[in-house]
């Protein structure tokens, strides 16, 4: 059975709403009771004692929001994040756009709408955190290559191998020591930085 | 005498198409009832029905609910039959106070504050016919539908149900609306060999599939319905008779058969004109006969009210139906059923054998409803064993 199947249930979920009180956020409060998401419903900010960490989803207004309002710079909302879109005027959408929403209404808000933004949302902001991760691996990668090529220079000096058969060398190293090549390398930076000529096995 | 009040009811019902036997249920129910109210010496109203034909047409949906509403100056509409038609009316009666009265199961994952939904959702029918097939029948199913948002969402509920469960689809098959070319899914089923057979086909295909599968059991009767049935969600009294014997045996869930021994049901069924109980009281007649009812409960509790207003005013009774006392949810619209499940018999009726206990409460985003049922473990073939 894959992802694709299953029936999300948000029952239980807490979410924040930052809207004025309005015929709009009523009807989405009426939508979200019958899906077992529980509302709070705050505005313009929240009030000393809560935290964004004390709930699961966020639904901002479009409209009238505001940069302070949130904890985070734009784009990185540690939650699912719903933009509520009245005045479809490009500077508005282009300011939820900008602030990451992973899924938007439109308002007027009737009877529908909120159980498929929250699945889109909670889709979308699944892959953004997974992409996050990815490209922080990526990174991080890519600063070893740097250390990779100096691991590889210190062994064709410490062995008389040529770069290929020193690059051979660590990667045996690596798998026998059961770690990645990037650890295999800041072992042996390590190893030299400290000035030790001790044999490392190597 | 008091003058009675005269108020128009829409009823929208496609009487020709590929749906028509459904809709047509539908549509002799709602007018069975508003002859029932008319006829009834207590009753201060005078339901007049203004009736709209989309002939099966889809696109005729809006612009005919619209002229119901704008011309008419109804505030209350029977109607539709597939969940595409309900979706074409839903734009126009939201931007009104009117309600549209919906009787017929569906698949769920809306809740229409303009609309009340009085029939099955899914966890009053996928949930209930599995959870009594798959310890009954093994563990191992395969799905047929009609290529349209039922058959989609029932066949993709029932897979994660099975799943979660346990158990595996065998295979999946969706057949366009209509369509009546269904020799090679019977084929594959006589290839594969699954323990029961979930069918939410619609019409003519459903009617072609019966028939062959029932051919398949009579030439090889490891394909009798004892041992691999078919189950349904949506397969009534009157398409039964117009195939008998082949859904005999066979096993469909629904919160109103014309066979429950109750009461309510046996008044009502004398209530009715004997041609009509000949070919077949459904669920989808019983329903829109109740939406009748539960509107003109409306109208006695509220009547100068909107029919948004009549509605809330109904969700503080319990009106007596021919599916009993009716609870509306008051989040949702929907309604609090009990379910039963009957099996076909020869002469093309069913015979009801299991009834929940109280009513199924809706949950027609399936946010509380727990997708796992009990299920029989069938031995498979040693080679497709999987030791962990």
């Amino acid at each position: 059975m894959t992802g694709a199947f299953t029936t999300p249930s948000f029952e239980g979920l807490k979410a924040l709403l930052l809207h004025r009180e309005h015929a709009n956020t009523e009807a989405l409060e009426r939508q979200f009771a019958r899906i077992g998401v529980r509302v709070t419903r705050v505005w313009p900010e929240l009030e000393p004692g809560l935290g964004f960490g004390d709930f699961d989803i966020l639904l901002f207004d479009a409209d009238m929001g505001y940069d302070g309002q949130f904890a985070w710079a734009p784009g990185e909302a540690p939650m699912p994040t719903i933009a509520l879109i009245g005045s479809e005027a490009p500077g508005r959408v282009s300011w939820a756009a900008a602030h990451g929403a992973d899924a938007q209404m439109l308002k007027p808000i009737g009877s529908s709408g909120a159980y498929s933004a929250l699945v889109i949302a909670t889709h979308a902001f699944a892959r953004r955190k997974a992409l996050e991760q990815k490209v922080e691996t990526l990174i991080g990668r890519l600063n070893n290559r740097e250390r990779l090529a100096e691991a590889v220079a210190v062994l064709m000096v410490r062995h008389g191998l040529s770069a290929s058969a020193a690059y051979n060398r660590l990667r045996r190293s690596a798998m026998e020591a059961r770690v990645t090549m990037d650890d295999a390398a800041l072992r042996i930076l390590d190893e030299t930085g400290a000035g030790e000529e001790k044999s490392s096995g190597l | 005498m008091a003058e009675k009040i005269r108020v128009p009811v829409g009823i929208l019902f496609s009487r020709s198409g590929s749906y028509a036997g459904p809709a047509g249920q539908g549509y002799a129910g709602a007018l069975s009832a508003i002859e029932a109210v008319n006829a009834d010496p207590e009753s201060r109203f005078e339901l007049r029905p203004v009736v709209a034909d989309p002939g099966g047409n889809t696109d005729r949906y809006a612009p005919l609910a619209r002229k119901l509403l704008v011309e008419h100056g109804v505030k209350h509409i029977v109607g539709c039959t597939t969940s595409w038609s309900r979706k074409e009316v839903i734009p126009v009666i939201e931007k009104t106070d009117a309600l549209l009265w919906y009787p017929c199961m569906y698949e769920g994952f809306e809740a229409s504050e303009n609309v009340v939904y009085v029939g099955a959702c899914s966890n009053q029918h996928v949930l209930p016919i599995l959870e009594f097939a798959m310890p009954a029948f093994g563990d191992k199913g395969f799905l047929v539908g009609s290529n349209y948002i039922w058959g989609w969402e029932t066949c993709r509920l029932a897979r994660e149900v099975i799943g979660r469960s346990g158990g595996v689809v065998l295979g999946e098959r969706q057949v366009s609306l209509g369509d009546t070319d269904i020799g090679h899914i019977v084929e594959e089923i006589r290839r594969k060999r699954p323990d029961f057979i979930l069918n939410s086909l619609v019409g003519p295909s459903s009617y072609a599939f019966l028939k062959a599968y029932r051919a398949l059991g009579e030439e090889d009767p490891d394909f009798l319905p004892a041992r691999r049935p078919v189950l349904s969600c949506n397969f009534l009294e009157n398409e039964m008779r117009e195939i008998a014997p082949a859904y005999e045996g066979n096993f469909t869930t629904a919160i109103y058969f014309q066979a429950l021994e109750t009461a309510d049901n046996r008044a009502f069924l004398a209530s009715l004109d004997p041609a009509l109980v000949d070919g077949g009281i459904s669920a989808c007649f019983a329903q829109a006969y109740a939406s009748v009812l539960l509107i003109r409960a409306g109208l006695e509790a509220a009547e100068q009210a909107t029919a948004t207003a009549q509605l809330e005013a109904v969700k503080a009774l319990r009106p007596s139906t021919p599916l009993g006392p009716l609870t509306i949810d008051p989040a949702t619209n929907h309604l609090h059923a009990p379910v039963h499940i009957a099996r076909g018999t020869a002469d093309g009726r069913y015979a009801v054998f299991h009834h929940s206990r109280e009513a199924v409460a809706p949950d027609p985003f399936l946010s509380r409803t727990p997708l796992t049922v009990g299920a029989r473990q069938t031995p498979a073939p040693a080679r497709l064993r999987i030791v962990p």
